[in-house]
């Protein structure tokens, strides 16, 4: 026990260090005396972390970050494996509906877009809690909007980053020599690239959040040559006349898109993931991802082909920073604190960022930190799969999040039932 | 010695009110908790005006009358194929030591998960999958997998495949569980002699001589593959179209949709799910009064042949095709779970590895340990309350009513998407915080019917000479159960107990709501992993789905070997 005590001091001053290093203000010793007063309320509590569970890698990650936690602060994680993170919302939703206010099974949630809009919206979200954690700091907030806005929401402390991704494409380049047809660059060469490899693309349907993206991704780019307000519309909560100004040329692009698409549009995968098995069963030869680095790691667990490469679209790329959240309810509150900001340190973001971990791109504003600490970022080298670092795509930012429901429900009203 | 007895009395007495309450009381909770919001009523979202909007949004949905067509069809259908196939093979092997065989091979997949036959059928199946291997690019002509629409096929036929051949199982060791009732045993062998004597062909014999008395017992289990096929989620899930799925699908996507105003929709559609599943069962009942309207003279008309030798070829080319599927199935996921990178057209992966296996196994041990005490803890009660309950019966000298029979299958009987929501809500509602116990009870739900059927008939077969002798000698009636009755119930005991613990395994849904996610059993595991994008992992799941319930057999096959072996 007292050399727990004495860890934890040791570690408290090297956070206090940090955070005095950041913030030289008056404020930071009430600041400090609220945290630690978390860190020993967090002190022995399980707290319930509800993140999707579809990747071993990620899994993998967590249970390392579970025994971090428990070593450092005594906090018992349980990562609870989602299917789809709307599972969780509803839990939460049902719980606070029938009155359940602090004994909420989610302590922790993994969450951004709409799920974070959605539950922001309906109040189940702990508010202004993210600027008292010691390693938000790090992420250099005020300089760096994307980590207080969730595709353009504010997010008022009520979720803290966790990394961020954006949208990477990868094809099988030993298909593409032997057909001599190189991977396409934009948009409109991906359509031409369908055309002369028909059944080879796809991506999956809406409300699928990696489908949805691919569409989001077709509707910027096809709108860049509208007039500047009508554009900025994107990132305005939809009206009909923006729907109808905006969605038509998607539509139109779509329509020349489904014939070439794998079975001719007539079937869509539910889930993103499954792009990249069928990638793997090479019936798909190009594919797309938000986590451009689980392209190495699936290439040496032989879920893709060796010959596999990975490229950003010259005309742009949709990116997005993912948060955790703690719902209003949640039991566990000050133990999902210290897990949150764990997640922010530079040690657990590091690791996360090394491709052989799981390669997701770090929050953290990497000038703000010693030499030293600047090279626990380094991969140690480039695998041939992987993204090129050289490779340079402008960002385009994601719409707001209510376009996501509209344009799910305009591609099933256009899409979503099949004449047999 | 005393206590016990009174408590065992007491408890004989109880058990037959309590197994249908603990039956009951969920259900109808749970359709209570899905009929308010399916009429607009909602507090947690403001909703609490009583109305048809979830209805209309129903009806607008795209597609939605496609849906309610492809969930009617594919059940229909899938039944029809499993019933016929069944007869089939109980009419051509009837008496022969040849259905024995069939039994031993096809009792394992009866208790394969359905999400575990989904995605092996689906391995084998698709475009990229391993029939297509086998005959590329020889044959096909293919050096990459052909576009093709299968699986998930408009038509819903790869759902009817997975369908029928989960069924198929389930239909056949329930016909024969009630040919060896007894009674009935007496009958058919009798009325099949006669048949034979007379110069009728077997299968001509079988079909007019056994069959109209073997109907009638096979008739609950059909209407329970009827109604569970029409409201299935993992085989449509996985095997089937998306533009538009089946309405259970499409329900079960509304409930979990970050649109939380979809929850009125999905209620309303849960209703509508459950006036499918009548539907189709007032079908099947409708297809039954016309084949024996049709065949009523034809039983009569002396003919002692049909082409039997065409059916009894067909038969055998079926039956081939149906365990020459499987035995693919097995292998191709056996091959998947090992295989390194394994490009196409090869019909053999490029190397085995062990790496899958190792990185499954570092997360297995936690999520079997839940599974098999979850498993354990739902089929021990049910064991118990079967056991007295038809103790109870046999005291009472007169059989469960029927309405108490029909009671113990209602779980199987209406759509679990349509109560298992409620009962979450119902849950919520009263603050019900018990993870494990709230999951046991789901499991319960499912459990209890099968452990209850299966011991039925061994515990009604049971030869009570022995206990009237018992009794006669001065035995108390708890004696008599435990000294008399038990030993001889050992074996079927131990089936039941393996057969309860294959369900268990195997339920998603319940263990998914009912759980909140906190209970990782296999099946959940192998579902949200189906979901992600490593073929291996998945199949490595499947596999460890089909080991667990594989080895309770096997126990339940040794035990008694070893307890009774013939002492010298």
């Amino acid at each position: 026990m007292l050399g727990l005590i004495c860890i934890l001091l040791a570690y408290c001053s090297f956070i206090n260090a940090q955070v005095i290093e950041q913030d030289t203000s008056a404020q930071a010793a009430p600041a400090q005396n609220a945290w630690q007063q978390t860190l020993n309320e967090a002190r022995n509590e399980s707290v319930y972390f509800y993140a999707w569970g579809g990747d071993p890698q990620v899994n993998r990650y967590l249970q390392w970050i579970a025994e971090q936690v428990h070593v450092k602060y005594g906090v018992k994680l349980e990562h609870v494996k989602l299917a789809q993170t709307s599972d969780a919302v509803s839990r939460v939703l049902a719980e606070v509906s029938a009155g359940n206010m602090s004994e909420g099974q989610v302590d922790l949630l993994w969450i951004n877009g709409l799920n974070f809009a959605t539950m922001a919206e309906s109040n189940l979200l702990e508010a202004s809690w993210v600027s008292l954690l010691p390693n938000f700091a790090l992420t250099n907030p005020q300089q760096n909007p994307a980590m207080t806005m969730d595709f353009g929401v504010p997010t008022n402390g009520m979720e803290a980053p966790w990394g961020r991704a954006a949208l990477t494409f990868y094809y099988d380049s030993a298909y593409a020599h032997a057909t001599a047809s190189s991977p396409p660059s934009t948009l409109q060469e991906l359509l031409h690239w369908s055309m002369q490899n028909p059944g080879r693309f796809t991506y999956s349907k809406p409300p699928d959040f990696l489908g949805l993206s691919f569409l989001k991704y077709a509707l910027i780019i096809l709108n860049q040559q509208q007039e500047a307000d009508v554009f900025a519309k994107l990132y305005q909560p939809p009206t009909v006349e923006s729907e109808r100004q905006l969605l038509s040329p998607l539509w139109e692009f779509l329509d020349q898109l489904h014939p070439y698409l794998w079975r001719q549009g007539r079937y869509f995968v539910s889930d993103g993931a499954s792009i990249r098995r069928l990638v793997g069963d090479s019936e798909l030869q190009l594919g797309f991802t938000f986590s451009a680095s689980d392209i190495p790691g699936a290439v040496d667990r032989f879920g893709l082909p060796p010959s596999i490469r990975s490229f950003a679209m010259k005309d742009g790329s949709l990116s997005n920073v993912h948060f955790v959240t703690i719902p209003v309810n949640a039991k566990h509150k000050a133990g999902a604190k210290v897990v949150a900001n764990f997640l922010m340190s530079i040690e657990a973001q590091a690791k996360k960022q090394q491709p052989s971990e799981w390669g997701d791109r770090t929050v953290l504003d990497l000038s703000l930190l010693a030499p030293d600490q600047q090279l626990m970022f380094k991969p140690p080298n480039q695998h041939p799969s992987a993204l090129p670092v050289s490779a340079k795509s402008p960002s385009l930012s994601e719409p707001h999040p209510q376009w996501n429901a509209v344009l799910t429900e305009a591609w099933e009203r256009r899409y979503g039932a099949k004449p047999w | 010695m005393v206590n016990s007895a009174s408590f065992f009395s007491r408890w004989v007495k109880l058990s037959p009110s309590i197994l249908v309450i603990l039956l009951i009381v969920p259900v109808v909770a749970g359709l209570l908790g899905v009929l308010l919001p399916a009429f607009g009523w909602l507090p947690a979202l403001g909703e609490d005006t009583f109305g048809v909007r979830g209805f209309e949004a129903l009806w607008l949905t795209p597609g939605f009358v496609k849906m309610l067509a492809l969930s009617f069809s594919t059940s229909l259908i899938s039944t029809f194929f499993a019933v016929v196939l069944s007869i089939l093979i109980l009419g051509n092997y009837f008496n022969s030591r040849l259905l024995k065989y069939i039994q031993k091979l096809l009792g394992p997949i009866l208790v394969i998960p359905h999400a575990a036959a989904a995605i092996a059928i689906g391995f084998l199946i698709a475009p990229s999958g391993l029939i297509m291997r086998l005959f590329s690019p020889w044959l096909s002509g293919a050096a990459l997998p052909p576009d093709t629409l299968l699986p998930n096929d408009p038509y819903g036929l790869s759902i009817i495949l997975g369908l029928t051949l989960k069924e198929l199982p389930f239909v056949l060791l329930m016909a024969v569980a009630a040919m060896q009732q007894r009674e009935i045993k007496q009958v058919i062998e009798g009325q099949y002699k006669v048949a034979i004597s007379l110069g009728y062909y077997p299968f001509t014999g079988f079909c007019k001589a056994v069959l109209p008395v073997l109907y009638p017992f096979m008739r609950l289990p059909v209407y329970a593959i009827l109604a569970y096929s029409s409201a299935s989620i993992e085989i449509p899930l996985i095997l089937g179209p998306n533009t538009p799925p089946t309405l259970a699908v499409a329900v079960m996507q509304w409930f979990n949709d970050v649109d939380l105003s979809l929850r009125i929709k999905a209620s309303a559609g849960a209703l509508v799910q459950i006036l499918v599943t009548l539907g189709v069962l007032f079908t099947w009942w409708l297809l039954e009064q016309c084949v024996k309207k049709c065949s009523f003279s034809k039983l009569t008309n002396g003919r002692r042949k049909y082409a039997d030798l065409i059916w009894r070829v067909l038969t055998h080319c079926l039956t081939l095709l149906v365990l020459f599927a499987i035995a693919l199935a097995l292998l191709g996921l056996v091959l998947w779970s090992f295989a390194s990178y394994w490009s196409f057209p090869n019909a053999y992966p490029d190397q085995l590895v062990t790496l899958h296996w190792q990185s499954a196994f570092k997360q297995l041990p936690e999520t079997i340990s839940d599974t098999v005490l979850v498993a354990l803890s739902a089929t021990g009660i049910a064991l118990f309350f079967a056991l007295f309950a038809l103790e109870a019966e046999q005291q009472r000298q007169k059989a469960l009513s029927s309405a108490a029979s029909l009671m113990i299958y209602l779980p199987l009987l209406v759509p679990s998407i349509a109560f298992l929501f409620g009962i979450v809500w119902v849950k919520e509602l009263i603050g019900v915080d018990a993870v494990f116990s709230m999951v046991v009870l789901g499991h319960l739900l499912f459990v209890m019917p099968y452990v209850f059927l299966s011991l039925a008939t061994s515990y009604r077969k049971l030869d009570l000479r022995y206990a009237k002798v018992a009794a006669s000698l001065g035995c108390s009636p708890w004696k008599v159960f435990y000294a008399v009755k038990l030993p001889q119930l050992v074996p079927p005991i131990l089936f039941s107990a393996a057969l309860g613990l294959a369900i268990s395994f195997s339920q998603y849904l319940p263990t998914l709501l009912l759980g909140g996610g906190r209970m990782n059993t296999l099946t959940t595991e192998a579902v949200a992993i189906a979901s992600g994008a490593s073929r291996r992992i998945s199949a490595v799941y499947v596999i460890m789905q089909l080991l667990l319930p594989a080895l309770g057999f096997i126990l339940a096959w040794l035990i008694p070997k070893l307890l009774f072996r013939p002492r010298q």
